[in-house]
């Protein structure tokens, strides 16, 4: 799968998920590579590339979670 | 000039021998506005015997998840100059060395883009810088990063791991601490800086029993160094040591936890089988007793403070490794335990607090580690055990 | 001006580019050391190569100011070399024996506080509170300054019959080894906390709120999308506050400190130990919390009275017995001193044996 299309599932995965439940980072990289069947890298890789550009962000309340950065 | 506080009941702690930190901050505080600020919001917590913090929050640098803890005041109105006052972690050199050169560019660039204000060190280990506002956070990691240095752990990630002074300067050291210590922090950048834990996790490595960085109580993974062989006596020399004023019977003899030891007055003689390597022997008397044979760590597990079930101490997993490097067996181990832990840890669960909660064996035979005596101070005193289908075939 | 260039996961610079030749020299090849005064000593190689260390007190936060004339002191006498302990003192780390004089004349002249090395009371270990803390039922700090001044000389001169390693942890979260120390204060809250429902509902996650309590007292309040707590079960431990601000803990009326007495982390004799309640109660009065001076003194003082040489404070109360140490010191035996958390009944007393 390309990287662009799981950077893609990754996002839509964290906005499904906004207001609902926070996801940590391993929720993330389970999921993913559970639907698309590929590596936990592969997603690791490409939620890297999301944070470093800024789409996704790290939080911390009581424990680390990936969210969408406020407005 | 920054905001002139008040400040009575702090002035009260300038009084007295010991060096005061309401000194260190007065003097922050006479040049920046940020410790001025905090300074007044201490006042003001002495005064109400409250804190005035929030933490939490989505502060930190591009592409970390890491290194630096949001801080805010709960008063932004009356301290506007720490209603953003977070915390920057600098990974520390292990063994806690430094140069005056290093300590004089951190300090200029803290002085440009903080408070002025440090704890040297955190709880962990790091290079604490305390209070910056959010738009200095990207600066200051510019600055840090492009002469060396990284941001150090926090969150649920890999934390700082740190260590005693090991062979730097200690006879004591069955192990390289500060090179276990650097290899682990570069191996595992990604898993400090990008929080995909269930919660922290903590190295801390000690190179003897005497434990002084404390792992067996502050660290998920203690690293504590030991060996496999005989305690070299040097005869003269404990007869120095008696000349000198010791009483090796009580002091030595009649301490030791094994009672492997005797003295008829000339000579000191070790049963080195029952020998547990306490240290109490070799640190009272150095000159006179060395370790010898095959040197290497014991790997306890699960150590942390008291949230949720309470204080633990970290317990044996793996009784004898041998540390060299490139350390690709403890490596792989520890990857194998952070595995078991991805797979079935809830958030905020400590590796140790799952170990309780699957039990042993299936910890035990996740990352491939036989049962053995030397993990448990005694076998099973309730008659309910499990067996498996292979058990049963055996 | 622009900044410089950032770098991602480069870690810590190495540590062989900060230790001083000697060190370099003689890495992994130490004979023995000798302490040659309270704030000195010496450690001597195979090779016959010497380093001193010459040690002195921190308060753990340091301002820049500070730092720089510590560094400027190490330029002077030690080639820059200059290390922190784990126990947040700092060591001068002088090769060449000439300059061990001056530089103590120097520290002296500028009222650094040498000592902490051997049988004393070194630094105490301690976390935030009030200065940087969001969860502080006390001042972490406050309560170091009061109690090293009070034992100043423990640190600079005298002798205690084995190392006394304090702690101050500002909740019971410690961060910070209190929970393995010889004498350790931890602050702690007495009242059930209080709910902001509106805010819960926003900033919180129900599940994880609930999973945060150790003794299983939240439990959920659907109607309010929020949380609610037992009274009869909350041990008023704030991790749920630190899960969900709007969960309010702390109380300046009811806040205060414990005090924990006979841990150690060492393997040296015996095995590591916890630190157990001595004092379960003693409120907040800054800015020198005199009660837990005095409170101090009276264990301190009994321990050095009544300890063997080498014996830590945990193992001289072994040895007489914690019914003893009560009697001895004089604190009040209490409810609270009796378990019933989910350790409790390996802590009761299961024989006919003990003293009157």
């Amino acid at each position: 799968m390309e990287k662009e299309e799981v950077k893609k599932k990754i996002y839509e995965l964290v906005e499904k998920s906004m207001g609902k439940k926070k996801l940590k980072s391993s929720d993330i990289q389970k999921t993913i590579s559970a639907e698309a069947g590929i590596s936990r890298d592969e997603v690791k890789d490409a939620l890297k590339d999301l944070i470093d550009e800024g789409k996704l962000i790290y939080t911390y309340f009581g424990g680390s979670f990936v969210e969408i950065p406020p407005k | 000039m920054p905001k002139k506080y008040e400040t009575p009941l702090l002035d009260e702690l300038e009084k007295g021998p010991f060096p005061s930190f309401v000194t260190e901050i007065k003097k922050a505080a006479a040049k920046n506005d940020m410790a001025a600020d905090e300074l007044g919001q201490l006042e003001k917590s002495y005064r109400d015997k409250r804190g005035y913090w929030k933490h939490g929050g989505i502060v930190g640098v591009r592409g970390y998840g890491s290194g630096v803890i949001g801080r805010y005041s709960s008063l932004p109105e009356e301290f506007p100059n720490v209603a953003n006052f977070h915390t920057v972690r600098i990974n520390s050199i292990a063994g806690f060395f430094y140069t005056s050169k290093f300590l004089k560019e951190a300090c200029d660039i803290w002085d440009k883009y903080g408070s002025g204000l440090t704890n040297l060190h955190g709880s962990t280990g790091d290079f604490v810088l305390l209070g910056t506002t959010t738009e200095n956070l990207e600066p200051i990691f510019a600055e840090f990063s492009s002469r060396g240095w990284d941001l150090g752990g926090s969150g649920s990630a890999l934390r700082t791991p740190s260590c005693c002074v090991g062979p730097a300067r200690c006879e004591w050291s069955n192990i390289d601490t500060l090179d276990i210590t650097y290899s682990i922090t570069q191996e595992w950048q990604d898993e400090m800086h990008r929080p995909a834990f269930p919660y922290k996790f903590k190295f801390k490595t000690a190179g003897c029993a005497v434990d002084c960085i404390a792992s067996i109580a502050r660290a998920d993974c203690s690293i504590i160094g030991t060996w496999k062989g005989n305690i070299a006596v040097d005869q003269a020399e404990v007869a120095n040591y008696a000349k000198k004023g010791m009483n090796i019977q009580e002091e030595i003899v009649n301490m030791c936890p094994s009672k492997c030891m005797s003295y008829d007055g000339k000579e000191l003689k070790i049963n080195d089988a029952d020998c547990v390597r306490c240290m109490h022997c070799i640190a009272k008397m150095t000159k006179a007793l060395k370790p010898t044979g095959e040197k290497g760590a014991t790997i306890l597990i699960g150590s942390k403070a008291p949230f949720v079930i309470g204080a633990t101490l970290s317990w044996v997993i793996v009784p004898f490794i041998k540390m060299e490097p490139p350390y690709d067996e403890f490596k792989d181990l520890i990857r194998k335990m952070w595995e078991f832990w991805d797979e079935h840890g809830k958030n905020r669960e400590r590796i140790g607090e799952l170990i309780i909660r699957k039990g042993m064996r299936e910890f035990l035979e996740y990352i491939g580690i036989e049962p053995q005596a030397q993990q448990v101070k005694e076998p099973r005193r309730d008659p309910f055990f499990f067996w498996t289908e292979a058990d049963l075939q055996k | 001006m622009a900044l410089p260039q950032r770098r991602t996961d480069i870690g810590p610079p190495h540590y062989k580019d900060f230790l001083p030749p000697v060190i370099q020299k003689n890495y992994g090849d130490w004979k023995y050391h000798e302490i040659l005064s309270p704030g000195v000593m010496v450690h001597v190689a195979n090779s016959g190569d010497k380093i001193w260390s010459v040690r002195v007190a921190s308060p753990r936060l340091l301002s820049t100011d500070t730092i720089r004339d510590m560094a400027a002191i190490a330029e002077k006498y030690c080639g820059g070399y200059i290390r922190f302990t784990t126990r947040n003192n700092v060591e001068f780390l002088v090769s060449d024996e000439k300059n061990l004089e001056p530089l103590q004349k120097e520290l002296k002249d500028k009222k650094y506080m040498m000592g902490g090395i051997g049988n004393r009371i070194s630094n105490i270990v301690h976390t935030q509170g009030w200065v940087h803390c969001h969860s502080a039922a006390s001042d972490a700090s406050g309560l170091v300054k009061v109690l090293m001044d009070e034992f100043a000389d423990y640190f600079t001169t005298k002798e205690t019959p084995n190392k006394v390693r304090m702690a101050v942890a500002c909740c019971v979260n410690m961060c910070g080894a209190v929970h393995c120390s010889d004498i350790a204060v931890v602050a702690i809250h007495r009242k059930v906390p209080t709910i902001d429902h509106d805010k819960v509902k926003n900033m919180c996650e129900v599940p994880s709120t609930i999973a945060a309590c150790p003794t299983g007292a939240i439990s959920p309040e659907p109607s309010k999308k929020s949380v609610k707590i037992n009274a009869d079960k909350c041990m008023y431990c704030g991790n749920c506050f630190t899960v969900c601000p709007p969960i309010e803990i702390h109380d300046p009326e009811y806040d205060g400190v414990a005090i924990v007495v006979g841990g150690k982390v060492g393997n040296l004799r015996s095995n590591p130990k916890f630190s157990k309640l001595a004092i379960p109660f003693i409120k907040n009065n800054p800015p020198r919390w005199p009660e837990v001076t005095s409170a101090v003194r009276k264990i301190l003082d009994a321990y050095v009275a009544g300890a063997k040489k080498h014996e830590r404070v945990g193992e001289w109360i072994e040895r007489i017995g914690w019914e003893k140490f009560f009697k001895i010191t004089g604190l009040p035996f209490t409810f609270q001193h009796i378990d019933d958390f989910v350790i409790a009944r390996e802590t009761f007393r299961t024989a006919a044996t003990f003293k009157w």
